[in-house]
């Protein structure tokens, strides 16, 4: 087959198959869509670090509550499994997660197993063209049933959003060593109208506290 | 502390609120010697910019003396006296590492609301909204500064406090917006607008290598700075003025080499147009007042450049843009890369090239700042730049 045009300095080879499934024989694939009860998000950020670090640090499921929002505490049970707490004052909600998939440096693939969250996810770290760090990309599925209110009234964002927000802070992180944050700082009095808007924008929902927890 | 306080369209008061404390480990707590307000600040009161609360503290120009670090802090210490640029920048991420520190994806919180709003996030700003970042501002007695590792320049001059304040904002701003205007020697410039950006604007142009400047405004204290810079002024509200008119008059007919538009969304009009667009913006039909952006795509020359320092919130209607096309010109413009000018800016000061501080007309307590919200915003006195000293009760 003729090749039709040569020059090309800085061109990738297509990838085959990468990014949760972004591409596949150099086409762009769209995310999957929501459907019988499952919704699913797909998200993905360039990060400036080398996909080895950022699968390290996914990869240590204890440290999720740094960078995750709500996630109170996760107990690693087994080689693959884990325990998973998320909450907001009294009410929380938990479940098991095995890790189906593992790839050092690549690729992590998982699910929950019984518990009050039914989900699974995978995140895919792709080297972006001529080293300008990592294309991260996390593809989570929920089956919201009778789970998701209860979930929405604990989480406070959209489940969609939660992953977009929690891959964010994981970026911030990594790449600065914090979550950036103005919950705690000073402000004058809010008013009725005020504390509506605040829960609004979603600025109830505590921001993950980066590597100030390990610090007190 | 005290703290001037957002608290509604119209309405900014000062309170006693919590003192700032250290959130983040590359945070630093900052006593603030000197603040100004900012013409922006204007647009924040007057209801201009979505994402507001009431209780939001604002100002985005300010200095000071560190107060404390954070554990991750190695290259300011208490009592180092420091200007602080208004865009918080976290230096690692791909657009830092580009220069593009405006651009920032580290350091806005609420990114979720501005990319809701525009598609984008850019960088945490202090004091200007929810949606670009909510960061408590600098119109009060100390202020936290995120990433201070990155943003805030120590100066280790005897120069006084006014003469490096407009570090912060408006004197980079200005600066850089004359090099957007990718000025050549011997260029003629056009600056709209005479408040402080379009005078570091004119500075700036005439530093650059131009040739000719011409500025553009209607209030005489304004015209009368620009006068002394060295530029033509023009003053659009004199009966028998038109700007395009003038400007070709200028210029032997081909329009200025560089038109830097330094008013934005709000921009005031004589004409039929301006009544037209405030009628608009009333109904919510149109975000923006782009009356000097018509223009400037109006009257640049062909090939010309087009800087826009001006802030603009969201949509614009009748640009003219088969003659943006036509002519075949340049646009650039965007919130200051605050980062790459401060150091060399802050030289130009130390050799004496130029002294800020000429264009201060108040300096005021930090209880007298909110009568003068209202009176730069009426114009009814001649405000070019008002600065509050956050510790004197009243200013003499």
């Amino acid at each position: 087959m003729s090749v039709p045009l040569k020059v090309k300095p800085n061109a990738e080879p297509l990838p085959q198959l990468g990014s949760a499934g972004v591409t596949l024989d150099g086409r762009y694939l769209p995310p999957p869509e929501d459907a019988d009860g499952k919704i699913w998000v797909r998200t993905s950020r360039l990060i400036r670090r080398n996909s080895e670090d950022l699968y390290r640090a996914w990869r240590d499921v204890e440290s999720a509550p740094l960078w995750q929002e709500q996630i109170e505490r996760v107990s690693v049970t087994g080689e693959k499994t884990s325990h998973w707490v998320m909450g907001s004052g009294d009410k929380t909600i938990e479940w098991d997660a095995e890790i189906l998939a593992d790839e050092p440096g690549k690729r992590i693939a998982w699910r929950s197993v019984g518990g009050e969250s039914e989900n699974a996810g995978e995140v895919i770290f792709e080297p972006a063209p001529a080293d300008r760090g990592t294309i991260v990309t996390v593809l989570q599925m929920f089956r919201m049933g009778k789970l998701a209110s209860a979930w929405e009234s604990i989480v406070g964002r959209k489940p969609k959003q939660a992953v977009i927000e929690n891959l964010r802070h994981f970026k911030a992180l990594l790449e600065t060593g914090e979550i950036p944050r103005t919950d705690g700082q000073p402000h004058g009095s809010r008013g009725l109208v005020g504390r509506i808007k605040e829960s609004a924008y979603g600025e109830k929902i505590a921001t993950p506290p980066g590597l100030n927890r390990k610090a007190s | 502390m005290k703290a001037l306080c957002w608290m509604g369209s119209g309405k900014v008061e000062i309170q006693t609120v919590n003192d700032p404390k250290i959130l983040n480990p590359h945070d630093a707590i900052i006593k603030i010697t000197r603040t100004a307000i900012c013409g922006s600040d204007l647009h924040l009161f007057d209801g201009f910019i979505p994402t507001m609360e009431a209780g939001d503290i604002l100002g985005h120009e300010f200095m000071g003396i560190v107060e404390e670090v954070g554990k991750s802090v190695d290259n300011l210490k208490r009592g180092d006296r420091v200007v602080v640029p208004f865009t918080i920048a976290c230096g690692r991420c791909e657009f830092c590492q580009k220069k593009i520190w405006s651009a920032c994806d580290n350091t806005n919180p609420n990114a979720h609301l501005m990319e809701a709003a525009y598609g984008y996030s850019g960088s945490g700003l202090f004091g200007y909204s929810h949606m670009m970042g909510g960061y408590a501002g600098g119109q009060a007695q100390y202020v936290r500064v995120p990433f201070s590792n990155v943003g805030p320049l120590k100066i280790e001059n005897d120069l006084p406090d006014e003469k490096i304040l407009f570090l912060s904002d408006i004197f980079p701003t200005g600066y850089m917006a004359a090099e957007n205007a990718q000025i050549q020697d011997g260029d003629t410039v056009a600056v709209w607008g005479c408040g402080p950006v379009g005078q570091f604007a004119i500075a700036s142009a005439f530093m650059l290598g131009a040739g000719r400047v011409i500025a553009i405004d209607r209030l005489p204290e304004r015209l009368e700075l620009a006068r002394s810079l060295g530029a033509i002024i023009v003053d659009y509200s004199e009966q028998d003025v038109s700007v395009l008119t003038a400007l070709k008059d200028l210029t032997g007919g081909i329009g200025p080499d560089a038109c830097i538009d330094a008013v934005g969304l709000e921009a005031h009009s004589t004409t039929l147009q301006g009544i037209y667009d405030v009628v608009k913006t009333t109904l919510m039909l149109e975000t923006d007042r782009p009356i000097v952006l018509r223009q400037a795509i109006q009257s640049v020359r062909k090939g010309g450049t087009l800087s826009i320092p001006g802030v603009y919130g969201g949509l614009l209607d009748k640009v003219p843009f088969g003659a943006a096309f036509g002519k075949g010109i340049t646009m650039k413009m965007g919130q200051t890369n605050m980062h790459n000018y401060m150091k060399p800016l802050l030289e130009r000061i130390e050799k004496g090239h130029i002294d800020p501080s000429y264009i201060i007309s108040h300096r005021i307590s930090l209880d007298e700042a909110p009568e003068m919200y209202k009176v730069w915003r009426d114009k009814k006195q001649s405000v070019t730049k008002i600065v509050i000293d956050p510790w004197i009760e009243k200013a003499a």
